[in-house]
């Protein structure tokens, strides 16, 4: 019981903290918390298909690329487009592109799965600076609408105000990552992590294997292109280099191995980590691109478990220390 | 020869020209993943790499065919470092570690690169008996491009030698088809995984020389070089050889001609290529393993 | 009646024949073992039936319906399980876990988004149950790479039979097994499949006398006998082709 009441108490804490964090650390740390919010999710969404499927991704980045022109080009030629249903539109962009896909992806695993992706990310890559017309080529679609957030008669919230925009993508990001951490606790997650360990014995046990990797595909795709759209919305931008360049297929990838594979929070600390990481450096060098490396290499010479693989290590630690000192 | 023709001719050197170089990177690449299994996401890097190398030895020395000479052997050492003393260590972890590995190298190479030699693009001069054009039937060709050529052509002879005709060969050979077996033999496979990093580093690095007169030499090199080797690799299938020849010339041939017809979306051709071959061949043409 | 039966299956691997006009008969009720020499075709003979690869040529019916070339799901919810001579569990998840998800396969559950599993009493409970049956109860937690060899191969078996299937086919039970491991493995298999079909593919001779009804020698891919132990005991041609190999 107390234990419950404990959960209840960290939960609030937890809320109340995210409440008044605007207040608390100003404009510039609040820009700062929804990246990292829309990190978090993008790099979770990765670990979906990584730590709980077994498939390497390369190419991730397409999904919270389309995620992100959908809602601009939505937003951009349709007028009276409502939040929520901006917000749709990338999911939906998203979905339809994993549901292009899948029929090849499911087919494959391994290396093969890891270099499709790569391919396919940086066809949509070329193909977004090449149609100019509708993406925008180099420059990108910005400075779109950002519809207010309206319940007729009721609320009305601009989200013009970086303050306002906050609790928004901090609301649809932690709801979508909540969302997320239910989908792996279901009879169907136990059954994706099944798909990981040894797709033939899942197949024996009656389950269909392709079916099941294409829904895992098409919900971790989905909610990347939420972290998309919240993202292009946030910038009032998006483009080739900002959503679909590799470097944005690797990100997730670094923040999942950084924070730690074998859970589902590790890749949000990883996003966090990374985060502080780029603040760091950016602050004091110019040389982003060799720490990042730098840690990267670090982290697979001598942690291959990530930052939760080290708390667990220490947390075991203690619990042994003090068994110890009691007998 | 009419102008018309002149100009397909033309093209069709400089693809072929490309083409070489596309193969010398791929080759190094699709050895190292048939040998090891490893897809060394900083292969195209180490090209850079020797581009840097050859000019500093350019600038050095003053002697475009020493820096030809040691440029790829400096970049070939860094690659034997990366293989030994990273790589070796991590095998057990797997694919996903090797993977993200070399990423982060490649990262700190490209720091590196930016550290020591800055942002711009360094021009590499050839020497005057490369400059300039040559007459053939009519129509002039550029020297250095015929000179790519030629030394592809020639590295390409030295590694079927190496490949076909000696003891080491041999072993590369049918440890690229089963390296599991070769293991079993009773062969040092460290030493020959090492040699072969080291080969492949070696064929980036004679790429990387070879391209720098052209290009000249700056951090995106990498990039560009690198997702066509890839490319390659992924459509002419992992591990292959053969599909890495003929995919790179395809691919040179078409970047040449796609450039002339359809400009703007010539880099799409490569991709659409890509994607067609993986649909029907999720392997690649000439690939069957995982 | 005969709840599984082939008809002139064929099949090859790349030119190499490696069954040849198999016409295997299994009646429903009885236990039925596969018996021949290392690379006579057993352990392909059960992956054509259950669905890894789809026989050259011939026919497979089971519970009277034709199944040629049906995938390892389809056959599994048509009342079909079987296990691996080679031990194919979960190797990350616990005992429980891997045994929680047969049970989710025989309830038809699958595409369930919208509860949480460990919130799910009745399967709970049916998973705790099947754990204590196969003497697991205490390794419940551990993952399943970590258990003993013995307790790994009860899990294997166990994941066969968890769906509760009609037909259980179950590829080497024993192999790998000491002397004590294997008398426990077989009173555990005599226990788990009362009232079911068993086909069991076996190289102890202790074990395939012990416990099954009928016999069926595969040799080179073809069957040479078919009866009861007695018949195939007496039997001439298995004798020399088979049996007689091993006494010398």
């Amino acid at each position: 019981m107390t234990n419950k009441i404990m959960k209840w108490v960290s939960w609030s804490v937890f809320l109340a903290f995210l409440a008044v964090y605007p207040k608390l650390f100003g404009i510039y740390y609040t820009n700062v918390f929804v990246t990292f919010a829309i990190f978090a999710l993008y790099a979770v969404t990765l670990n979906l298909l990584l730590g709980y499927t077994g498939l390497l991704s390369f190419g991730h980045a397409m999904f919270f690329g389309a995620g992100g022109y959908g809602t601009a080009l939505v937003l951009t030629h349709m007028k009276g487009v409502s939040l929520s249903m901006a917000l749709m539109t990338g999911f939906l962009s998203a979905v339809g592109l994993a549901l292009i896909l899948c029929p090849i992806m499911v087919r494959v695993s391994g290396t093969a799965f890891a270099m499709l992706h790569l391919a396919f990310g940086q066809l949509m890559y070329v193909l977004s600076l090449k149609l100019r017309s509708i993406t925008g080529g180099e420059d990108g679609i910005g400075g779109f609408p950002i519809p207010s957030f309206t319940i007729p008669g009721i609320v009305f919230v601009n989200m013009k105000a970086p303050e306002n925009f906050y609790y928004f993508a901090i609301a649809v990001l932690g709801a979508s990552i909540w969302m997320l951490w239910f989908f792996t606790k279901t009879p169907f997650g136990s059954i994706q992590v099944g798909v990981r360990d040894n797709a033939m014995r899942i197949d024996y046990l009656g389950f269909k294997v392709p079916q099941t990797k294409a829904v895992v595909y098409i919900v971790a795709g989905g909610f990347a292109g939420v972290a998309g759209s919240i993202s292009a919305m946030f910038h009032n931008l998006v483009s080739a280099d900002g959503a679909l360049h590799i470097l944005n297929s690797f990100v997730p990838v670094m923040m999942t191995m950084i924070g730690g594979i074998g859970s589902f929070f590790g890749p949000i600390w990883g996003a966090a980590i990374f985060q502080v990481i780029e603040e760091l450096t950016s602050r004091y060098t110019q040389r982003v691109e060799l720490v990042v490396g730098l840690i990267l290499i670090l982290v697979i010479m001598f942690t291959p478990m990530g930052f939760v693989g080290i708390l667990r290590s220490i947390k075991q630690k203690w619990t042994t220390y003090k068994i110890r000192r009691k007998s | 020869m009419d102008p018309t023709t002149a100009m397909y001719v033309a093209q069709g050197i400089h693809g072929l020209a490309y083409g070489m170089v596309l193969f010398l990177v791929a080759s190094g690449l699709t050895m190292i993943f048939g040998m090891m299994g490893i897809l060394n996401l900083a292969h195209a890097s180490f090209f850079m790499l020797s581009a840097y190398f050859c000019y500093q030895f350019l600038s050095i020395t003053g002697n475009f065919w020493a820096a030809l000479l040691l440029a790829p052997v400096a970049t070939a050492f860094f690659g034997v470092l990366l293989e030994r003393f990273l790589l070796r260590k991590i095998h057990a972890f797997g694919h996903v570690g090797e993977l993200i590995l070399t990423v982060g190298v490649s990262l700190v190479i490209l720091a590196g690169v930016k550290i020591f030699w800055g942002t711009e693009s360094l021009p590499v001069k050839v020497p005057p008996i490369l400059h300039g054009l040559v007459t053939i039937k009519g129509l002039d060709y550029p020297i250095y491009r015929l000179f790519v050529i030629g030394l592809a052509l020639v590295v390409l002879a030295i590694m079927a030698l190496l490949l076909y005709k000696t003891r080491l060969g041999k072993i590369v050979r049918a440890g690229v088809s089963d390296a599991d077996m070769v293991n079993a033999l009773g062969i040092n496979m460290p030493l020959v995984f090492m040699f072969v990093f080291g080969v492949g580093t070696w064929l980036a690095g004679v790429a990387g020389v070879a391209i720098a007169p052209i290009l000249t030499v700056f951090p995106g090199l990498a990039d560009q070089m690198g997702m066509d080797a890839f490319i390659v690799v992924v459509t002419g299938g992992f591990g292959s050889l053969k599909g890495a020849f003929i995919v790179s010339l395809i691919f040179g041939e078409l970047s040449a001609y796609g450039v002339q017809f359809f400009s703007q979306l010539a880099p799409v051709l490569m991709f659409l290529f890509m994607a067609i071959v993986l649909i029907i061949k999720p392997m690649g043409l000439f690939g069957e393993r995982e | 009646m005969n709840i599984l039966e082939t008809k002139g299956l064929y099949h090859d691997f790349s030119k190499l024949q490696v069954l040849f006009d198999v016409n295997l008969q299994v009646k429903e009720g009885e236990r039925h073992a596969v018996i021949g020499p290392n690379g006579a075709g057993k352990t392909t003979l059960f992956n054509v039936i259950t669905g890894t690869y789809h026989p050259s040529r011939g026919q497979v019916f089971f519970k009277g319906k034709e199944v040629t070339g049906a995938r390892p799901h389809e056959m599994t919810r048509l009342g079909m399980g079987r296990s691996f001579q080679i031990t194919s569990t979960f190797g990350r998840l616990t005992a429980f876990q891997n045994i929680r998800l047969a049970i989710l396969s025989k309830k038809g559950i699958r595409f369930q988004f919208f509860r949480k599993v460990d919130s799910m009493q009745a399967i709970t409970e049916e998973t705790d149950q099947v754990l204590k049956r196969i003497n697991l109860d205490r390794e419940r937690n551990i993952p399943a790479s970590m258990l003993s060899y013995g307790k790994h191969r009860a899990l294997e078996i166990s994941l066969a039979l968890a769906t509760d299937p009609d037909l259980v086919m179950l590829d080497e039970p024993t192999a790998g097994m000491s002397k004590d491991e294997t008398h426990y493995a077989v009173q555990l298999i005599r226990r788990l499949t009362e009232g079911k079909t068993l086909v069991i593919i076996e190289h102890d001779m202790d074990v395939v006398f012990s416990l099954a009804d009928r016999i069926t020698v595969l040799h080179y891919g073809q069957i040479l006998a078919t009866g009861s132990p007695f018949e195939i005991r007496e039997n001439q041609a298995v004798k020399d082709a088979y049996l007689g190999a091993l006494e010398v």
